[in-house]
């Protein structure tokens, strides 16, 4: 039972993860009748990208800080690794028509080498802002998030004009570049990879403990005498890693590197699978299993609603769907972290009252709204009604609940 | 306990959200449309390259093929699948159908036309038996040729040119021009700007090429920075269709029309208000309805294999060798509209071979015909 409880997070997630598939399988085919393909190229290969750097993303969140730059992390790394090749190909063939044709293969092991490299220093430069110049978290790694997208740009142009033809993307021509386009397990192999290190050291080292009482309570673990400014060098530099190895990974999938829109939107992915993962975002809280688990269920149900949605843009859909998993998560752990648990009132007084209606408003509209726009139902407003109501009606159930129970049993039980 | 049941409760929600749609969806799948007993109906896929009211036109196009050939007697229906205007999300969006199940052909419009990911997502489809074409925006010809079966939709370097032809007619002197449009790199960018540079000749001077990332407010940034940086600025060319409304905006708002002509590409609604008042002195118009029209008519008939159609569409298309017996075989060209406002010097005879020419009222007309607001 208390093995249960300690894993609450990931036993709901793998049902989670079971009930989306099954349900998806239920109203569409391809899962059965394309199982293999669905499941390692639609889920497996992207989670795992997702996850690489959700686990980058997760360790800064334990450590008690936030980082917002790895969207354009990523897009910069694979801008570097990919603007590497071209520089290194145009060295080896100057006279080419199309120099990435083929890529030798320590062109590309240095490519990487360079782009890890770099990552080591936008993580460095991040602690710097942060234990030196004694910047907030958010607002470092905001500068970065506006910043590295925009260096990557002016970077692909300059240095695509000096090599003859100035341009944003940067296209690889060797279809084996990075061993891309095929395997779907390198992704996976890394990912699991990363996350046996990552657990290794936040469970069995000091520095790992140390990371969890700094998240916890900074000022404590600095007055026990941790060094903090090191211990978050190691959680900007993972995170930068972690986000440059995906950005690898999505250039080597697509073969280019586009910064004006690789990885766009990725840090919010990356702490929405981290946060789901059971990740508390005032630190010191979360496990490695819950965001592996996180990136793999935000991925399944990313993927749901593409199957699912067979008459417009599937994506359209994403923004709601993420940024309700992420609701119920941190509500989810409210209620397990807290004291009062189940007791815990969420819609006290009239503010409650206004959340209870917007919440139904809000799951209604988004349900008429789906509807109209697949053009599946006639009466698609009279649906998103009905469902606004009964939301409405259940939560105003929970309140009630909530409240007699608060009323029957203390909240906090002391022994004697 | 109660804890468990309240994280259960959350995805149970989203899970019921999801099946709700999921359930529909299946319900009109099966043929709301086309018999109450078909089976699952099989999706044409057009695939865009980004959002713009350009493909609201050609959706008009592929609803008015779809009830004119009768695909739902077929158990087809058509779908069209906006992207995110990147390449990544192309890719990512044609290995979504790899693995699904019920896509017949996929018409794209290709955002990235050398992307050797893309091109191996294009092969990946065709082996698995769904039909390929693009649409609007081709592949590399010389490197990626073989994804596809053909291409339908505009000559971008002949429309940049009709560009420039009606710049080099309009300032015979020569002048200075910037270009405005969305997003760097893509084919149809690079093959208009060459366009026009063609048909305007060397007396005209290029400034610059600006791109917004297709944000809206940018446009008309650039537009403002580019003749704020370069004082004798006299011609501004819009590229992609949205940027005429932000050209127009700013020479209003700087009160220089006088001195400046516009001439854009594209009849975005707001930009045939804006020609019907005179602000624009060109615009050169692809047909997006006749592609959505003849790319649905042309995805039927190669599911279908119906060489006559196919034929009607490729001449040069050998039905015993599945192959074309022409390097150019594999293209058919939509038509290309010029749309001048009313009293304006610019004639049939200033264009080449093949134009269509327009006054701004009878281009109205065409589209009211259609029900089109924009093209």
């Amino acid at each position: 039972m208390e093995l249960v409880k300690k894993y609450v997070t990931e036993i709901v997630l793998i049902l989670g993860i079971v009930v989306v598939f099954g349900t998806t399988a239920m109203f569409n085919d391809a899962y059965t009748e394309r199982f293999f393909d669905n499941v390692t190229s639609l889920i497996l290969r992207p989670a795992s990208i997702l996850g690489i750097f959700a686990l980058g993303a997760a360790v800064v969140i334990i450590a008690g800080g936030i980082d917002l730059s790895s969207g354009s992390m990523i897009a910069l790394s694979a801008s570097i690794v990919c603007i590497t090749t071209l520089v290194f190909c145009k060295l080896l063939q100057p006279d080419a028509d199309d120099p990435t044709a083929s890529v030798p293969i320590w062109v590309v092991g240095a490519a990487i080498a360079v782009t890890l490299f770099v990552a080591l220093l936008i993580g460095s430069l991040h602690a710097w802002l942060i234990t030196v110049v004694q910047l907030p978290p958010f607002v470092a790694t905001l500068a970065s998030l506006v910043g590295l997208r925009s260096l990557a740009i002016v970077m692909n142009k300059a240095v695509s004009k000096q090599l003859g033809a100035e341009a944003v993307i940067v296209n690889i021509q060797d279809s084996n570049y990075l061993l891309t386009s095929a395997p779907w397990w390198l992704p996976l192999a890394i990912f699991l990879t990363l996350a046996m290190l990552l657990w290794v050291i936040l469970n069995f080292t000091v520095m790992g403990r140390h990371i969890y009482a700094m998240g916890g309570n900074e000022a404590a673990a600095k007055l026990s005498g941790i060094r903090t400014d090191r211990l978050k060098w190691f959680a900007y530099c993972f995170a930068a890693l972690t986000a440059s190895i995906a950005g690898i990974l999505l250039a080597s999938s697509g073969l280019s590197a586009d910064p004006q829109s690789q990885g766009t939107g990725g840090e919010l992915f990356a702490i929405a699978a981290a946060v789901i993962g059971g990740c508390s975002l005032s630190g010191g809280v979360g496990r490695v299993s819950g965001v592996v688990l996180g990136a793999l269920f935000l991925r399944v149900v990313i993927d749901a609603v593409a199957k699912l949605i067979t008459s417009g843009n599937s994506a359209n859909y994403e923004g709601m769907i993420v940024g309700l998993l992420v609701v119920l998560a941190v509500a989810m752990n409210e209620v397990t972290s807290s004291t009062v648990g189940w007791r815990k009132q969420f819609f006290p007084g009239a503010l409650g009252m206004v959340a209870l209606l917007t919440i139904g408003l809000i799951v209604g509209a988004i349900l008429a709204f789906s509807l109209t726009l697949s053009e599946q139902a006639t009466n698609s407003w009279r649906i998103g009604l009905v469902a606004g109501i009964i939301t409405s009606v259940v939560l105003a159930l929970i309140k009630v609940l909530a409240y007699q129970l608060g009323k029957t049993k203390p909240a906090i039980q002391v022994k004697p | 306990m109660f804890q468990r049941h309240n994280s259960v409760f959350g995805l149970v929600v989203i899970v019921a959200l999801a099946a709700t749609i999921g359930c529909n969806s299946k319900r009109d799948s099966s043929g709301e449309s086309g018999g109450s007993t078909m089976a699952k109906a099989k999706r044409i896929i057009l695939l865009t390259n980004g959002d713009d009211p350009f493909w609201d036109a050609m959706r008009v196009g592929m609803e008015q093929a779809a009830e004119d050939f009768d695909l739902s007697s077929s158990n087809l229906r058509v779908v069209m699948d906006k992207n995110d205007a990147s390449a990544s999300g192309q890719v990512e969006k044609l290995r979504q159908y790899l693995g699904q199940t019920d896509v017949a052909a996929v018409g794209i419009s290709v955002i990235d036309p050398n992307n050797a990911a893309m091109a191996a997502a294009m092969r990946d489809l065709q082996k698995q038996g769904v039909v390929v074409v693009t649409i609007d925006s081709d592949v590399n010809r010389a490197r990626f040729k073989d994804t596809r079966f053909a291409y339908l939709g505009t000559e971008n370097i002949f429309g940049g040119r009709q560009m420039g032809l009606a710049a080099k007619k309009l300032r015979p002197e020569g002048g200075k021009y910037a270009t405005f449009y969305g997003i760097e790199g893509v084919a149809n960018v690079i093959e208009r700007n060459a366009g026009f540079a063609e048909g305007a000749g060397d007396t005209f001077v290029k400034a610059g090429g600006f791109a917004d990332n297709m944000k809206l407010e940018v446009a008309q940034d650039n537009v403002r920075n580019a003749l704020q940086n370069h004082g004798d600025l006299d011609t501004l060319v819009g590229i992609w269709a949205y940027d005429a409304h932000a050209i127009v905006t700013v020479v209003d708002e700087k009160a220089i029309r006088d001195q400046v002509k516009v001439i854009v590409f594209d009849a975005a609604p707001k930009a045939i208000a804006h020609l019907k008042q005179g602000k624009i002195d060109a615009m050169i118009v692809q047909n997006p309805y006749e592609m959505g029209y003849k790319g649905t008519r042309l995805m039927k008939a190669l599911i279908e294999n119906d060489t006559l159609v196919i034929r009607e569409l490729y001449p040069d298309y050998v039905t015993a060798t599945k192959t074309f017996s022409t390097p150019d075989g594999d293209v058919h060209h939509t038509n290309i509209r010029v749309v001048v406002p009313t009293g304006s010097p610019l004639s049939q005879q200033d264009f080449d071979e093949g134009v269509t020419f327009y006054r701004a009222d009878e281009f109205d007309t065409w589209l009211k015909e259609r029900g089109l607001t924009g093209s």
